[in-house]
This record gives structure tokens, C-alpha cells and sequence, in this order.
């Protein structure tokens, strides 16, 4: 007559407990879902109909009732169908309850076979914290599920090796053993191809080595896209926490490769300018992570930057100061984390050429303004270093001499990395862009010369209190490369050098 | 196919009376159609609808009383009501399903309303 099982629902990037209670009359027979269920929730009623008559279990010909508590959170997605078919089942007498309660997770074919879902591991993990010890989920999810630890994954691949395993009379499957993810070895960009441009990669290096967002201008062609492109060959591998959170964002984003264990590369994403403030910031009616999301703990690079429209810019007011963002829908309103170092690149005028040495710029004074509002000031706010790329002389493009390789650069990050790690030890933050004005106080202390280059500084280039800052931080991180406790004004005077451009 | 209808409605009205229901009508009949059995349980009009199914193949017999057809006897009922001059009876609506194989009865007290 009336059962309970338990499901799962993801909201942003965290899932749900989700009670399925199903309840069968002596009346014509119906089937309804009541308790906030999205589309795809209805849309069970007739998967789970089908799946079960093609299980050989009979659909009960009575008035079905299912309630999804709590009943004010939105349930979405497919993947309570399992949770519903084993409701059904157990309130039809065809089950008997489980002793102990189980977490169900999974989408139904209509012939009865289980198909993975997105978000499984931020279920799974809801599901732990929420005392569940059993988890029954679809086969292709439970390498997935696997990585989180204290619970018992039970793999499946259809409703009727559910309902067998559940009844006790087959054997739960092993979880396959999870494959140490093969560093696949594709070749990342690597420094050492870039020929010359030794200020821009020296910028590069500080920004990776603090975390600190960077914009590169120059003309085209001299480099910008290939320098940030080996980006990520500098960048410090990822903590376990670290990695975590980014394999929950890409797991409810569907985009998590099916089998793979966590993601341990920092992700580098580079959108195109046609992205919508949208697809940036994540949202849709059933809203999915945005590109800042899916670049959290690692880079997210804007190519040509003016290009992009001004709304999707503005949107990444919030995360960059934040590292998170809040979509509000008429449903709920989602919090995805989003911390990212901003990688971006852009010309000095229309045609590229403004502060080229030798070619002549033929962009008006109108088109270079109305080109450079693009950009605003708030936003420029929040970029920490400014590198100019020019065009390499004759000399340069024809030599054979190979740059610095990756690896040594990222030997240096690395250290500066830890010592930051050790520096932020229970202040919740890992580098020095994170650091809060309470905690530049504390650790961006320069020398008596320094500050006087700082006070000059201010004035001469009509610094905002924001930009005061972000030279402190960036200062920091270049005392760090250098492996020195104190800032000094040599480390200052570099800061503040990034800081100085003709373009803004 | 008529005659196996008709043979569940005479095992629908001997179980409706062995549970003690008054039968008022069989086929109770107007310009609009047909009410299988009008009942009295108690106090309380039954309008019964008779489903019989030699199999399930198409379908159970429970499913075959959709919408249309709840729309339908609601409409009849009306009807009866006013035609007999009722004021504010009280009533219901039953499905009965007999499976023409066993035998089996199976009542749905207030299926729909």
C-alpha cells in the first residue's frame, strides 16, 4: 500500500536527499507525481511504467501516488527514476523493505536498463553525509562514485539486477576497480617553444604563482594566445580538495567523461566571445555550471577581449571578487563555486597596430576609444597585472634558441606555492589573490622605501583603493618567487610595474 | 462479445447483491447511453460501471474506464438524478472488473467522482 524510498537531486552543484514515498488506492488506475517534479521528473511516469513491464513485474493497476518531500525544494532531473521504480515495486508487496536504507540513483530505459547520470558524485556524497550507507546507482557511475569514501556503492545495469541484488538473491557486483587515471600524456603547450617575449612569460609566472588574473595586449600575431596557452604547463598540481570540487562541478555538468576518476588537472577553458552572461555564469532553466565554474581551481582564458559583449563581462564582476556565484531562477537560487585565475588578451586598437614600433596604427581616435569602452573600469579593477606583448624582431622568429621549459618555470610556482599554502595555513585561503584586506595587513608589509615608491605610485597613476591592493598582492607573490619573508622594494617596484600601461 | 459482457453483468449484479446493495436498475438506459448497474448501498446511490476482459492483453479492465468514460457517467448520473426527481442524493461511482476466465470480481468503491 504505501512504501518510502530514498533518491537524489542535485541543486547546483550539491545533491539532495530526496524521500520518495509512494502510496496505491483501490481506485482507477493513474499514476501522479506531486512535490515539485520538473519535466524530466513527470516525464518518469511513463519510463517507469514501461521499464517495469519489461522487468516481467506488473505496473499496479491501482491509483499511484507518488510524493517527492521536501516538498518545497525543485526536483530535477531522471535520475529518481530507480528510487520510483523500487518504491512502486516495495508498496506493491512485490519487495520487501530493505532492512537497512538504501540511496536509489539512476535513469530508466524503457526495457528496464539503467543509465548513468550526471552529478553522481555530489549525490553520492549527499547521500553519505545525509547517514545513508547504501547506494545503488548505474554500473557506468560507479567508478564515479567510488571516489568518495565511507559508503558502500552497489552497481547495477538494469531494474531487475536492482530489485535481485536488493531482494537478496544475487550477489551485489564489485564496483570495478578504479584505473589510476593515465596521465594521458598529451603534449601541453610547453614555454619552451615560445621564442623570446621574456617579460610576458616572467608575468605569466608571477600570475601563476599567486593566482592573479593577467591581461595581455599587443598587436596580432606576437603571441598572446600561444603564451596563454602553456598556461597551464606552470600551473601547481591540484590538492585532493581541490580536485574534488572541480570533478563535483564537471560531474553536475554532465561533462565528467564517462569512467574517469577525478579530474586532477586544473582545468584551463578558453570560451569563445560569442558566450552569453549565461553560458558564463551558468544558469538555464534547469541551471548547469558556467564557464567560470567549470574553470574553478584553474584558468579561464578570454581571447580578445573586446570582442566579448559587455553584459558577459560584467557578469564576472562577482566571481572574481567572490570565487563564487549565485544564479537566482524562479525556483531556487544556486551557488557554484568559482574561483579561477583570468587569463585575457586583447589588441591595443581595432587594427592592432597602436603600439607596434614600426607599423603604422590607421584606427581613428574614435574607433581606438570606442573599442577600449569595451573594457570597464571595474573590471580592469580587478586585473592584477597588465603585460604588453609586442611583435619579435627578425632576429628573434628566425633563431633556433629554445625558452625556458615549463617544467623549471613550475619548479617556481610550486615553491612559491607551498610557501603560500603554509603562510594561509587556517585562514581558508590558498594564494596570495585570495588574501582579504585583513590579510594583506597582516602579510603585505613592505619596507620604508617601498611605501614611499607606493605613495608615488598612487598619485601618479590614480590608483583605486582595489588597485592599491592588488599591487600589495602581486608584490607578495614576487617575494614569494624569490623565496623572501619580507617585501621588498625591488618586488614592489615590479608590481607596480605591471600595473603601468599607456592603455589605460 | 456482447454475450460476454452480458454474462459479467449478471455475475456483477448476483456479487453486488450477496454484499447486501439493492439493485435499482440493469441498464438503466436514456438518449445519451447506458449505466451498467444503478444501485442502492445503504443510504448511498451506486453507480456501478461493469468491465469484463477474457485477458489483460490489451489492457486491464480497470484501465479501460478513462476520462471520456468517467465524463460520460458522471453526465448519466446527472441525468438519472434529475429524471427521478432526487433532491441531493448522496452518491458514488464503482468500478466492478470480472474476469471472464476465473470468475474473479474486483470492486472499486468510488473509483472516480
Amino acid at each position: 500500500m504505501f512504501a518510502r524510498v530514498y533518491g537524489c537531486t542535485i541543486a547546483g552543484v550539491e545533491g539532495k536527499m530526496v524521500d520518495v514515498e509512494v502510496f496505491l488506492s483501490s481506485q482507477l488506475p493513474s499514476f501522479d507525481i506531486v512535490g515539485l517534479p520538473d519535466t524530466a521528473v513527470k516525464e518518469a511516469r511513463d519510463r517507469v511504467r514501461a521499464a517495469l513491464k519489461n522487468s516481467s513485474f506488473r505496473f499496479p493497476p491501482q491509483r499511484v501516488v507518488v510524493n517527492l518531500a521536501p516538498a518545497d525544494v525543485k526536483k530535477e532531473g531522471p535520475q529518481l527514476d530507480l528510487a520510483l521504480a523500487m518504491g512502486i515495486l516495495q508498496a506493491d508487496g512485490k519487495l520487501a523493505a530493505p532492512t537497512a536504507p538504501w540511496a536509489f540513483i539512476g535513469e530508466l530505459a524503457l526495457d528496464g536498463a539503467l543509465r548513468p547520470v550526471r552529478g553522481v558524485l555530489a549525490m553520492v556524497l549527499a547521500a553519505r553525509d545525509a547517514g545513508y550507507r547504501n547506494i545503488m546507482l548505474p554500473l557506468a557511475n560507479a567508478e564515479e562514485a567510488s571516489l568518495v569514501t565511507g559508503v558502500h556503492v552497489v552497481p547495477a545495469t538494469s531494474l531487475k539486477e536492482a530489485v535481485a541484488v536488493i531482494s537478496g538473491e544475487q550477489p551485489p557486483t564489485a564496483v570495478p576497480r578504479r584505473k589510476r587515471q593515465q596521465r594521458k600524456n598529451e603534449q601541453k603547450a610547453d614555454f619552451k617553444n615560445v621564442k623570446g617575449q621574456e617579460s610576458a612569460k616572467r608575468a605569466l609566472e608571477v600570475a601563476a604563482a599567486g593566482g592573479h588574473n593577467v591581461l595581455m595586449i599587443g598587436p596580432p600575431g606576437s603571441g598572446k594566445t600561444m603564451l596563454a596557452r602553456c598556461v597551464p604547463s606552470i600551473l601547481p598540481p591540484m590538492t585532493e580538495e581541490e580536485s574534488l570540487e572541480t570533478t563535483k562541478i564537471y560531474s553536475a555538468a554532465g561533462l565528467l567523461v564517462e569512467n574517469s576518476g577525478l579530474i586532477s588537472e586544473r582545468p584551463f577553458r578558453s570560451p569563445h566571445h560569442s558566450l552569453t552572461p549565461a553560458a558564463l555564469c551558468g544558469g538555464g532553466r534547469n541551471p548547469r555550471p558556467g564557464e567560470v565554474s567549470l574553470a574553478h581551481n584553474g584558468a579561464l582564458f578570454l581571447d580578445e577581449l573586446p570582442e566579448f559583449r559587455r553584459e558577459t563581462l560584467e557578469v564576472l564582476r562577482q566571481p572574481l571578487e567572490e570565487g563564487f556565484i549565485t544564479v537566482t531562477r524562479l525556483q531556487a537560487a544556486y551557488t557554484y563555486p568559482s574561483r579561477f585565475m583570468l587569463l585575457a588578451s586583447m589588441n591595443p586598437c581595432p587594427c592592432g597596430m597602436l603600439s607596434d614600433a614600426e607599423k603604422e596604427c590607421v584606427c581613428s581616435a574614435g574607433q581606438i576609444y570606442s573599442y577600449r569602452r569595451k573594457i570597464s573600469g571595474p573590471l580592469l579593477d580587478r586585473i592584477d597585472l597588465f603585460v604588453e606583448v609586442t611583435r619579435l624582431r627578425y632576429d628573434e622568429v628566425a633563431g633556433t634558441g629554445q625558452g625556458e621549459p615549463s617544467s623549471a618555470i613550475a619548479a617556481r610556482v610550486g615553491k612559491a606555492r607551498s610557501l603560500q599554502a603554509a603562510r594561509f595555513a587556517g585562514h581558508g585561503i590558498k594564494c596570495n589573490a585570495e588574501m582579504l584586506p585583513r590579510h594583506i595587513q597582516q602579510f603585505c608589509k613592505p619596507d620604508a622605501a617601498g611605501r614611499d615608491l607606493l605613495r608615488q605610485a598612487f598619485s601618479r597613476l590614480h590608483l583605486s583603493a582595489r588597485a592599491y591592493d592588488r599591487i600589495l598582492k602581486v608584490a607578495r607573490t614576487i617575494a614569494d618567487l624569490d623565496g623572501e619573508e619580507d617585501i621588498r622594494t625591488k618586488h614592489i617596484a615590479e608590481a607596480i610595474s605591471y600595473r603601468q600601461t599607456e592603455f589605460f | 462479445m456482447r454475450k460476454i459482457g452480458g454474462e459479467g453483468e449478471e455475475r456483477a449484479a448476483r456479487f453486488l447483491k450477496r454484499l447486501g446493495y439493492e439493485i435499482l436498475h440493469r441498464n438503466w438506459r436514456c438518449r445519451r447511453g447506458e449505466i451498467d448497474i444503478i444501485a442502492r448501498d445503504g443510504k448511498t446511490l451506486v453507480f456501478t460501471e461493469v468491465k469484463t476482459r477474457r485477458s489483460t492483453s490489451r489492457g486491464t479492465p480497470e484501465e479501460a474506464v478513462d476520462r471520456k468514460k468517467q465524463e460520460k457517467l458522471r453526465l448519466l448520473a446527472r441525468y438519472y438524478i434529475h429524471e427521478t426527481g432526487m433532491t441531493a442524493p448522496v452518491y458514488r461511482f464503482d468500478v466492478l472488473t470480472v474476469d471472464a476466465k476465473s470468475g474473479e470480481i474486483k470492486l472499486l468503491k468510488s473509483a472516480f467522482s
